[in-house]
Formats: C-alpha cells, sequence, structure tokens
C-alpha cells in the first residue's frame, strides 16, 4: 500500500514537471515587459533584463519588483474572490434559522477558511503587492534589496494557500482528512483535540504564509533604509512608504510570534507535549500568544491602505494631504500601541481586572492616531476641488466606513460594554467594517488608481462606478445589520440559530440575517462587475495616450511612480521611431518645467 | 528632550503623539490613585507595565522619527 502510493506520487511530481517544461515553450503567453524601456530611460539601470525570458517562464523565474507585485496581485485577487464565495455561501446558509443549505460541518470548515483566507491569503498578498510594485518606484529604487528573498517570499504563498485549503480537496476522497473546523482564531482545547489532520495542514500552510510575510517584511526595511534614491529623505518619504515601513515592523515583530506559537500547537497535537495543556500553560497561553500576533496582524492590514487612501485623496482634492507628518507620527504611534492591546480580544476570559484595566486604557489611546488620520482626510476634502473618480470614491468610501467601523471598536474597548457584546455580531460588524469597508476598498482604490500604470490601459469608467455603489451600499447592509443584530444577542459563528423565541426575538434577527444576506448578494454582483471590467478593460480596453491619466501635473501631484510610467511610455513611443512630438505625453498640453 | 531639539512646528507636529501619551499617562496616575481591585505585587507590577512599556516605547519611538525628519528638514 505504501509503496504504490509512493509510486503514484512520483508519478503525480513527473507529470507536473511535464507539464511545467511543456509550458515554458508556449511562446505565445499572454505578458507584457512593463521593464522593456522605463528603468533604462531613466539611466538607472544598465545591465538586466534584457534577455527577460518570454512565456510563463518568465513568471516562474521573475526577480523583477513589479512582476512580483503582479503576482502577489493575481495571487490576493483569486484568494479574495475564493474567500467571497465562501462568505457568500455562509451568508446564504443562514437566511432560515436552520440553516439554508449546507451541513453544520461545513458551515465551520468555510467559517474557518474564509477568515483565514482573507487575512492571510488576500489581505497580507494585496498589499505586498502595491508595495511589491510601487514602493521602489516610489523612493527611487532600482528594485527591492533582495529580489531574489522577495521571489522566495511570493512562492512560498501558493503552497500555503493549498495547505490551508487541503482539507477541501481531500474530503471527498473519504481518506479521513477534512477541512479544518478551527474557526480563524484556532483556540485550544479545540484545536489540539480536533483529530483531524486538515488542521495539521492548515496551520502548516500558515506557517508558510507567515514565513513569507517575514521575508517580505525584511526586504520592504531594507530597501526603504537603503535603496531610497538621492532625492528621498525622511522628510520627503511619501505616506505609502511610511506605512509600508511601520507595517513591515510589525510583521517583523508579530509573525514570527504566530510562527512559534502554530509550531507549539502543532507539536500538541502530534508529539503529545503539553504547552497548551490544563498542565502546561492553559488555553490561555494560546490566547495571548494568539492575539499578540493577532492585533498588530489587525495594524499590518490597515496601515498599508491607509497610507493609499492618504496618497489618492489628495490627488483627487486638489491640493495637499492636510498634515502630512500628523499622520506619519500617528502611524507610528498605532504601530507602537498595536503591542500593547491584545488582551481586549479576551476581556471576557476572566482575566485579572487589573489587567483588564490596563488594556482598555491603551486601547483607548489607540484610537487617538486612528481618529486623527480621519481628521486629516476630511480636512484634506474640504473645500477641496473634489474629483469624484472611482478611486476617489471608494477613498471616500473608507472613511465613511472607518468611521463606523473605528467608533464601534471604542465602544468594544471599553470592559464593561465588552462584557456585553463580546462574541456576539457586533464584534462581527464591527471588523467587517474596517476589513471589508476600509481595507477592501482601500485595495480597490490602489487598483483603480494604478490600472494605467500596471496595465497600460484605462478602466470602463461606469462599470467601475457601479462596482463601487453595489460595494458601498452591501458593505453598509450587510454588516449594520450585524450590528443590530449583536444588540440582539445574536452569538457569532453559529451554523444555525432556531433558538427559543423567549430567550431573543427570533422573527427580528431572522430579518436582520435576511437584510445581510441580501447585501451579500448586493456585494457578489458589484465584485462580478469588478471582475469583467477588470480582465475585459485590461485585455480588450484601448492603450492610454498619457501618463497622466488623473491631470496630476495640474495641481503639481504628478508622483514619482507615473514619472516612471511616463518615462516608460516616452521611450515605447521613442522606440517606433518618433521623436520630439511624442515625447509631450500628457495630450499635448503645456508643462512647466 | 530639550525644547531646543526641535523647533516649534515640529512639536505642534509631535502633538499628535502627546496626546495619546497623555491618556496612557492619566490611566497610569488614575490607577495609583483608585485601585479598586487592591494591590498585589506581581499583578499590579505587570498593570502598570503594561501601560508603562508602550508609553516609553511610543515617546522613544517619536523622539527618534522627530529628530529624524527634523533633522533630513534642516539638512536640505
Amino acid at each position: 500500500m505504501a509503496g504504490e502510493q509512493l509510486a503514484l506520487t512520483v508519478l503525480m511530481g513527473l507529470l507536473l514537471v511535464l507539464v511545467a517544461a511543456v509550458l515554458t515553450r508556449l511562446e505565445d503567453w499572454r505578458s507584457y515587459t512593463p521593464l522593456a524601456g522605463g528603468a533604462g530611460a531613466a539611466g538607472e539601470v544598465g545591465h538586466a533584463h534584457e534577455e527577460k525570458p518570454g512565456g510563463i517562464t518568465r513568471w516562474l523565474t521573475t526577480v523583477d519588483h513589479k512582476d512580483i507585485g503582479m503576482l502577489y496581485g493575481t495571487y490576493a485577487i483569486i484568494a479574495f474572490a475564493v474567500g467571497g464565495i465562501m462568505a457568500f455561501l455562509i451568508r446564504l446558509q443562514l437566511i432560515s434559522p436552520d440553516g439554508a443549505i449546507i451541513g453544520n460541518q461545513f458551515y465551520n470548515a468555510i467559517l474557518t477558511s474564509h477568515g483565514i483566507t482573507m487575512l492571510f491569503l488576500f489581505g497580507t498578498p494585496i498589499i505586498a503587492a502595491f508595495a511589491n510594485y510601487f514602493v521602489p518606484l516610489l523612493i527611487g529604487a532600482d528594485d527591492m534589496a533582495f529580489p531574489r528573498i522577495n521571489a522566495i517570499a511570493f512562492w512560498l504563498l501558493p503552497p500555503g494557500a493549498l495547505l490551508i485549503w487541503g482539507g477541501f480537496f481531500t474530503a471527498p476522497l473519504g481518506i479521513g482528512i477534512d477541512a479544518a473546523q478551527t474557526s480563524w482564531t484556532m483556540y485550544t482545547p479545540l484545536s489540539v483535540e480536533q483529530a483531524n489532520p486538515g488542521v495539521d495542514l492548515m496551520l502548516l500552510g500558515l506557517h508558510l504564509t507567515g514565513v513569507s510575510a517575514t521575508m517580505g517584511a525584511i526586504n520592504f526595511i531594507a530597501t526603504i533604509f537603503t535603496e531610497r534614491g538621492d532625492d528621498v529623505t525622511w522628510a520627503n518619504l511619501d505616506i505609502f512608504s511610511w506605512t509600508i515601513l511601520t507595517q513591515s515592523a510589525l510583521i517583523l515583530f508579530a509573525f514570527p510570534l504566530l510562527g512559534s506559537a502554530i509550531v507549539m500547537l502543532l507539536l500538541d497535537r502530534n508529539l503529545a507535549t503539553t504547552f497548551y495543556a490544563v498542565e502546561g500553560g492553559g488555553s490561555m497561553l494560546w490566547q495571548h500568544l494568539f492575539w499578540f500576533f493577532g492585533h498588530p496582524e489587525v495594524y499590518i492590514l490597515v496601515l498599508p491602505p491607509m497610507g493609499i487612501v492618504s496618497l489618492v485623496i489628495p490627488k483627487f482634492s486638489g491640493r495637499k494631504l492636510f498634515g502630512f507628518k500628523f499622520i506619519v507620527y500617528s502611524t507610528l504611534a498605532i504601530g507602537v500601541l498595536s503591542f500593547g492591546v491584545w488582551a481586549h480580544h479576551m476581556f471576557t476570559t476572566g482575566m485579572d481586572p487589573r489587567l483588564r484595566a490596563s488594556f482598555m486604557a491603551v486601547s483607548i489611546a489607540i484610537a487617538i492616531p486612528s481618529a486623527v488620520k480621519t481628521f486629516n482626510w476630511i480636512t484634506t476634502m474640504w473645500n477641496g476641488r473634489l474629483r469624484l473618480t472611482t478611486p476617489m470614491l471608494f477613498c471616500i468610501g473608507f472613511v465613511s466606513n472607518f468611521i463606523i467601523g473605528g467608533v464601534t471598536g471604542v465602544f468594544l474597548a471599553s470592559v464593561p460594554i465588552d462584557q456585553i457584546l463580546h462574541d456576539t455580531y457586533y464584534v462581527v460588524g464591527h471588523f467587517h467594517y474596517i476589513v471589508m469597508g476600509a481595507i477592501g476598498f482601500a485595495a480597490f482604490a490602489g487598483l483603480y488608481y494604478w490600472f494605467p500604470i500596471f496595465t497600460g490601459k484605462m478602466y470602463q469608467r461606469t462599470l467601475a462606478k457601479w462596482h463601487f455603489w453595489l460595494s458601498m451600499i452591501g458593505t453598509n447592509l450587510t454588516f449594520f445589520a450585524m450590528l443590530a443584530l449583536g444588540y440582539l444577542g445574536m452569538p457569532r459563528r453559529y451554523a444555525t440559530y432556531a433558538f427559543d423565541g423567549a430567550i431573543a426575538p427570533l422573527a427580528q434577527i431572522t430579518l436582520y440575517h435576511q437584510l445581510a444576506s441580501v447585501g451579500a448578494v448586493i456585494l457578489l454582483v458589484g465584485q462580478l462587475i469588478f471582475v469583467w471590467n477588470f480582465v475585459n478593460s485590461w485585455l480588450e480596453g484601448p492603450a492610454t495616450a498619457s501618463a497622466d491619466p488623473w491631470n496630476l501635473k495640474e495641481t503639481d501631484q504628478f508622483t514619482k511612480e507615473f514619472d516612471w510610467y511616463e518615462r516608460k511610455l516616452e521611450t515605447a513611443i521613442a522606440d517606433g521611431g518618433d521623436d520630439d512630438d511624442t515625447l509631450v505625453a500628457d495630450g499635448g498640453e503645456s508643462v512647466d518645467e | 528632550m530639550s525644547p531646543q531639539t526641535f523647533d516649534r512646528e515640529t512639536w505642534l507636529d509631535l502633538t499628535v503623539n502627546i496626546v495619546p501619551l497623555g491618556i496612557m499617562a492619566f490611566f497610569f496616575a488614575a490607577f495609583i490613585v483608585v485601585q479598586p481591585w487592591g494591590f498585589d505585587s506581581v499583578l499590579s507590577a505587570v498593570q502598570f507595565s503594561l501601560i508603562g512599556v508602550p508609553l516609553v516605547l511610543l515617546a522613544i519611538v517619536t523622539y527618534y522619527t522627530g529628530r529624524a525628519i527634523f533633522n533630513a528638514e534642516h539638512a536640505e
């Protein structure tokens, strides 16, 4: 039996090698070479990329930061689709109190996987996508400090995803490996005692994504510290790079701790150690370790999106960012304080009230830098010359959703309120306003804002606005209904809620669940439009004629990444043999230079 | 961190972090004055460190970032 399995494994391996070999021979693989002229035109890179391979070999072997950024982006969007479909199934299930479509076990599996997918396979990678592509351009670097480590960091992610989702693939085979049902927090003793090897696969996958994030973080810190152009100082470093720098520092301290905690969990599960057993550290140990990582993770996910919003809002407000340094300092404040608030996730565990009080104090303090940013964004827009382009709409949506998500969070920081609302849908509503309403929206703002740079095309504006409005309405319907459900006492994570009507108003709860599900349908339609628009515009859209699609020169906000793009367009045109008159690539308008 | 270290503008920028520092300092002092759960040498030490350590770290990070930006501005 073991021999047969071994033979099968070897055979599968050979097949994969064969497939890879065939694919490398496909020369007409849809690809482009963004570095074909741009960097060379600036005289920055004189040595590389002349013989950049074509086809899929290029994508498998690339160490170019922009290519790796594209890989991260593709990966993140696929993960977003997977996690989104899981979320949609969750919402369909909860249309009726008895559960509408799936069994409880499968519900638990997709609930677990939805959380992990969105946070680790979409959130962190989509930020890495923007950071990889744009940080070197924004700071005037040739590439990342360690291009090969950059590639390795990405290539750890696909096996990570396969392991995390592994249980879903193996469950139909009936070999006893099912998808993990631990919830994304993997609380012990549940996660220790579930015999399912799918949990081990998930933990190993999570470990890989953590190693990937840590490698990426080291690379970004080294890049921003050592690879900045001569004209980029700490005083004029752009806001997105500041947030990436802070985020990378958080990753450096948070993710290795998660890795260690996961290794201990694996040991407890497989080698009978007692790290989290009652006679050992106890289940509270896991919660402390997990949340010491888990809360900074929230800021790991939200700081760069805040950077994107801080970068984009001024561009469409016709003025500079109000209080640039306020935002820099408050980003750092969030970074430091994020490590001092972890136990506000554990207020109801029965920990000593003195410790609880301290965590409450720091949790309240961390609200200030977040609020400062919000006021800065609003003040930047105040009396500005607003242009409601799609990226700007997503930024405004971000601010609006972030206010609701943030204010509901301040309430949860207060111990007595948290004790009532803990583990209810109020918490789910609160953090989804942040992760979808804010982080997701900022990701879309970034994708639309930089779309012309990384595709050379322009998206379809009407479809993009449909995407925004459906996302905005869907987000607020779904997650506001969750806040109401929380007030009604609906506990989170349950696959069904057919409880006694005397305990809670079942009819009302059912109604709010249905409203949340309607919101999910609206969200789904919006995202389908996004995917269609994104793919269709990329493949079929006309090439952008101008390097300044947002008229940034008008307000003197033509930043370095568009500068790079302009050089790229100019050299591309010059290659065709056309000279001077084509150099004015912004549509012929005169520019003060 | 003498007043000469930074100019008035930089101090104004730094207020953004002085506010959370102030909130934490307030709670630190309040928990010294009011101790509804009594004093325990270990738990109270942890309690005050949980506020004190982030407070000191934030002050240090703010100071050094302020210095880096201030120096970069004045080197231009």
